[in-house]
């Protein structure tokens, strides 16, 4: 009873290729050609969005659950951003080391403006001011709450509650809603803790495996952005999704409660089993790696642009990600640097591995490199069909060819506030029928008032105006 | 509990292994406080024991099975070597209740030889079996079950399709073009299949000038790669200006491979999307790549912005935020302290709290003219003064001790966790966000998934990894029909 | 005082008086010689786990190993010195640009040359209750700003990267 189909016979319906002329044409284009048509950077716009008609309410602040609100805006998604009157979001008033503002923040406020820490947070979205201790505005966020699919917020655990605000009567007015309390701890011990990004990198042990190791001179290391932050955003997203998932077929909506200090707990790999099975505490291993070697980053004698104005460029553009653990790779690696003795004696990659054979062979690598500039370095491994990558800066992540043509660093003519370079959306992954896409940065505080409480929600202007004057909105 | 007490003499590893089995040193070492203590000791502080006893009797991490799970029914496939991006999205979707098949090679995924320090005694073994396989490996495949294919036979890529047309999801984590050539990439299968999505993961891409590559002998790219390519590595770390370079004062990458998560997280995300997009309007499936190096650029905050703005390149500013006062951590006594405050009314409470013990910080940070606005407060020469005098309060005291009086000021701070800390620390047992799971390889403890608190859908541990082509004869079966003997064909072929 | 170097020194009759800031990770465990950013005396310290295990003593006559980064003077309204303050302070290396400003700085084109709004005051645009219109109306808003870009274009100063 073999399945064997017979060698000599073809069948078209057998072949996995074109049925058609223009499907010929298809198959004969070469693979790179065909992703850039399926994914055809810079005319996203033009095709249909995935979340056409979903309406979200991000009651939020900082970066965690902004993002998991922006990251649906980005997918087509009509996000309404409530901020408090005046004020705005506290990550407005972030900037690096006080320097980049955008202008206004608030039509009050012509000399203040919302500071670049509020990039890339809540994109695409629509800017209502609330002040949500008036008891007025209940009944009015109600109006909101029967016209969404859910919310996301961030307060203290309660507080919305107080305010008659909480899932418990969300979901008697809306039964498809689905909600979303995001943010430190949720319930437990700790449930009033607040939470940050770097609390999160602190306490949940990300902190305590980053970085150099003692006797290399380090301290415990803080991953450069927010990464917590955004990454447990996305978590956030993805659990919408699949509750949205569910409630097309049920018609149900739910709860979701998502503690931010979990997610790095979770991305730890084998830290957490380990430690439970052996009672092994995984420490910190710089910039090598515990379970490849070689297979880390080097610093090299010289900089490629030390004439370079900016320090960045001048001081750091010192370091290159090596990689050769298997081993003709690893064989290769000791050829070039003129260290064979290195694979005489680690031959196999389990004895390379070894904390010890680890730093004779980095301390080999930085040696040899030592009178090189990074990019000699990188050359002369890749031209000897070994892996290695310069630690790239910003001004070369700019420069990009790559990223230019995948459409993931590109410049966007914000409506409002004009000429943003910009490295998000595009670059958090590529649709081809249904893509991301970016239509502008961010609005000031309260600046689609009128569009949400007289156009959507049929208040007077009049009352509108009444509010304004009052701060409620 | 009757301790027995022995007398050991430790030489080596190996005579330490016995000792530390979870069955000699459990976990938790000590029980979290219960459900009653919590209520009336934390709750009431805020009178809150009504709202958040409503919140655990419905959202209860102990409650999970027995509820819904939201993506039922959804068959995905996943396949791909040595990284951790496919497999992170596959345990996301399986974790939600999609049917996740794992597909390797009939030698197996390379990742299931890693362990750390080439350590072979930190591998576990199959309780039945007694393969051995890497922690890593075991705890990145949640709920997926695990079958072999070689799709570099002719026989195994027909196979293949026959799998892939009755998926909803393929997740593939090949090297660029790798599965077009051979005949099973998004092109091919879009005519069998034509509501499949189709998600490719890697790197940096399968296309354009920079695109992923292979070394001479086939090794592929693995993280930190992507975080080398996108500017993070280059803006991590401490400054040389804090510590010497060369000595900790370096470009510094991740503990982890930061950047498949964060890409795997956004597959998972993508193919939601793809998916509502299908049920929704289309009916049709579609193409969809994520690159680690591009996902992790996505939340590099604002710096590519900021370049744009004026050629500004973010440089390393150590366990400080440059954006933020307070927002950072700094040594303590017992390691370091985390402290977060920027808006004034934080600021000064955190003034509060420290010039109790030390009376000179509130003189020299509060009356300074420089530091009463908050955006000023971010400024270089701010953070350095803030910094060093919350350091000579810190210096004096513990983790547990700063952390006790800040949260007495309702700051948000917390300690520099180490892992074991981590696992037992109070708040993380009671929810739990660590837990022990019975698995293929014995009791493995693992931190939960943050979307496991929910009403009615919460994602869930069911299993971890397992054994390499565990589920080769159930999955086969149920997939595309292949009895027991057709299966010994295709082993004996070397095809599974 | 600790991790401060309070300089109590006298000089022209009259102590220093200026606080100089030992930033927590360069001094945590550390041991030499630093200078007062004011009166420029010498000390001599050995910090482990950042307490002052031996100093600050007066080294006469010594030079420094280092400076500090930061210092100011409470007494005289916190008048300071900031980091790369020659012979006083120490330079920050490990900075985004040359120089940093410390305050916000006023852009009007981007990078490549386009107009972007980063700059105050904004003139005023906004409607009913703080809304705004969906685009920025640069031309009639901003002319001269609309103008410089004029310029800038003819002279070839606006680019698409
Ligand atoms: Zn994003
Ligand atoms: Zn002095």
């Amino acid at each position: 009873m073999s399945k064997k189909k017979d060698p000599r016979v073809t069948r078209i319906e057998d072949l996995a290729g074109p049925k058609s002329p223009g499907e010929l044409e298809e198959m004969k284009m070469p693979y790179e050609e065909y992703c850039r048509q399926a994914f055809d950077p810079g005319n996203e716009a033009k095709k249909p969005e995935s979340l056409k008609g979903i309406r979200w309410l991000s009651c939020t602040m900082y970066i965690f659950t902004p993002h998991s609100a922006a990251n649906l805006a980005e997918l087509g998604a009509e996000v309404i951003k409530i901020e408090i009157p005046r004020m705005g979001d506290a990550m407005r008033h972030t900037s690096p080391f006080n320097e980049a503002y955008l202008y206004p923040l608030h039509e009050s406020r012509p000399m203040t403006g919302t500071g670049l820490g509020f990039t890339n947070a809540n994109i695409n979205e629509l800017y209502l001011t609330m002040d949500y201790h008036i008891p007025e505005m209940v009944d009015v966020f109600y109006g909101l709450v029967k016209m969404s699919d859910g919310l996301t917020e961030l307060y203290r655990p309660g507080t919305l509650d107080k305010w008659k605000m909480s899932y418990k009567y969300l979901q008697e007015i809306n039964p498809r809603f689905i909600y979303v309390w995001g943010g430190g701890f949720g319930y437990g011990p700790k449930v009033f803790g607040g939470s940050y990004d770097i609390l999160g990198q602190a306490h949940a042990g990300l902190a305590s495996i980053t970085g150099m190791h003692e006797y290399m001179g380090g301290h415990a290391t803080k991953c450069t952005n927010w990464v917590i932050d955004w990454a447990s955003g996305t978590i956030i997203t993805y659990g919408v999704l699949a509750a949205i998932h569910w409630r097309r077929k049920t018609g149900l909506g739910t709860m979701l409660e998502v503690s931010q200090v979990q997610t790095p707990t979770r991305f730890m790999g084998y830290s957490v089993p380990l430690y439970g099975r052996f009672g092994i505490v995984r420490q910190r291993w710089g910039n090598w790696d515990t379970q490849l070697c070689a297979h880390g980053i080097i610093l090299c004698g010289k900089s490629d642009y030390p004439d370079a104005d900016n320090p960045q460029e001048k001081f750091d553009a010192r370091y290159v990600m090596v990689s050769a653990f298997n081993d003709p790779d690893f064989q290769e690696l000791c050829s070039v640097i003129g260290r064979k003795d290195l694979w005489d004696n680690y031959p196999r990659h389990k004895q390379r591995l070894e904390a010890e054979a680890q730093i004779e062979v980095y301390d080999a690598l930085e040696q040899w490199a030592a009178d090189k500039t990074r990019t000699e370095v990188s050359d002369a491994l890749n031209n000897a069909g070994i892996l290695a990558y310069n630690v790239k800066n910003h001004r070369e992540v700019y420069e990009s060819e790559h990223l230019r043509q995948r459409g993931t660093i590109r410049w966007l003519d914000d409506p409002l506030f004009g000429d943003l370079l910009t490295h998000c959306t595009y670059s958090t992954g590529l649709m081809s029928k249904s893509p991301r896409r970016l239509k502008w940065q961010w609005r000031p505080v309260g600046a689609d008032n009128v569009k949400i409480y007289r156009d959507m929600l049929g208040i007077p202007v009049s009352q509108v105006e009444d509010w304004y004057e009052k701060a409620w909105i | 509990m009757a301790q027995e007490k022995r007398d050991v003499e430790i030489n080596s590893i190996q005579d330490s292994l016995d000792m530390l089995t979870p069955e000699i040193r459990p976990w938790p070492v000590t029980p979290p406080p219960s459900a009653e203590e919590v209520s009336t000791q934390v709750y009431t502080k805020r009178k809150a024991e009504d709202f958040l006893g409503w919140v655990e009797d419905n959202v209860k991490f102990e409650k999970s099975f027995g509820k819904a799970e939201a993506l039922a029914g959804l068959k995905v496939l996943d396949i791909g070597l040595w990284r951790l991006g496919h497999k992170f999205a596959a345990s996301m979707l399986a974790e939600a209740g999609a049917e996740v098949v794992c597909i390797e090679p009939p030698g197996g995924d390379p990742l299931r030889q890693l362990t750390p320090f080439g350590r072979e005694e930190y591998m576990l073994a199959d309780q039945e079996t007694g393969e051995k396989c890497g922690i890593e490996f075991i705890a990145e495949m949640v709920n997926q079950y695990a079958i072999t294919l070689d799709v570099d036979t002719e026989e195994g890529q027909q196979v293949f399709r026959e799998l892939a047309a009755n998926a909803d999801v393929v997740i593939e984590a090949l090297p660029p073009g790798y599965a077009d050539e051979r005949g099973i990439g998004y092109r091919h299968l879009k005519d069998l299949n034509p509501g499949l999505i189709y998600a490719w993961t890697g790197i940096r891409g399968q296309w354009g000038p920079d695109k992923d590559r292979l070394s001479k002998h086939g090794q592929w790219e693995i993280e930190p790669f992507a975080c080398a390519s996108n500017a993070w590595i280059h803006s991590t770390g401490y400054p040389q200006d804090q510590l010497p370079r060369g000595k900790g004062g370096d470009p510094t990458r991740a503990g982890v491979w930061i950047a498949d998560y964060v890409a795997g997280e956004q597959v998972a995300v993508n193919i939601m999307a793809a998916l509502y997009w299908r049920e929704e309007f289309s009916g049709e499936g579609q193409f969809i790549e994520v690159t680690g190096a591009e996902a992790l650029m996505d939340i590099t905050d604002f710096d590519m912005t900021w370049y744009g703005f004026n050629k500004s390149i973010k440089a390393r500013t150590g366990a400080w935020d440059p954006n933020l006062n307070q927002y950072e951590w700094n040594p303590c006594k017992d390691g370091y302290m985390m402290i977060g405050g920027q808006s004034d009314r934080l600021w000064y409470r955190i003034g509060m709290c420290i010039e109790r013990d030390y009376p000179q910080f509130g003189r020299l940070i509060h009356e300074d003219p420089y530091l009463k606005e908050m955006g000023a407060r971010n400024a270089l020469h701010a953070l350095i003064k803030t910094y060093t005098l919350t350091t000579r309060w810190l210096r004096d005291i513990n983790r547990v001790q700063a952390e006790e009086a800040l949260l007495e000021y309702e700051i948000a701070a917390g300690p520099v966790l180490f892992v074991d800390e981590v696992c037992e620390f109070p708040h993380f047992k009671y929810r739990p966000w660590i837990y022990n799971c019975e698995s293929d390889y014995g009791t493995f403890l693992y931190p939960t998934s943050p979307n496991a608190y929910q009403f009615d859908t919460p994602h869930r541990l069911k299993w971890v990894g397992r054994r390499l082509g565990k589920d080769n004869g159930e999955i086969y079966s149920k997939w595309v029909g292949y009895g027991p003997t057709r299966l010994a064909e295709l082993k004996t072929e070397g095809v599974i | 005082m600790c991790d401060v170097i309070w300089c109590k020194k006298e000089v022209d009759g009259s102590p220093c008086e200026t606080v100089n800031y030992l930033d927590p990770f360069c001094f945590w465990n550390w041991e030499g010689t630093i200078n007062c950013a004011e009166c420029r005396t010498v000390y001599y310290i050995h910090m482990i786990q950042g307490h002052m295990y031996k100093g600050p003593e007066e080294r006469p006559g010594e030079e420094p190993d280092t400076s500090p980064l930061y210092a100011d003077k409470p007494l005289e309204g916190y008048r300071n010195y900031m980091f790369a303050t020659e012979g006083r302070t120490r330079p920050f290396e490990c900075m985004p640009r040359s120089f940093l400003l410390g305050e916000a700085d006023m852009v009007k084109f981007s990078i490549r040359g386009k107009p972007v709004r980063g700059w105050r005051p904004q003139p005023e645009s906004a409607g009913i209750a703080g809304s705004f219109p969906y685009h920025w109306d640069i031309q009639n808003l901003s002319p001269d700003v609309w103008e410089e870009y004029q310029e800038k274009i003819r002279k070839g100063e606006v680019s698409d990267w």
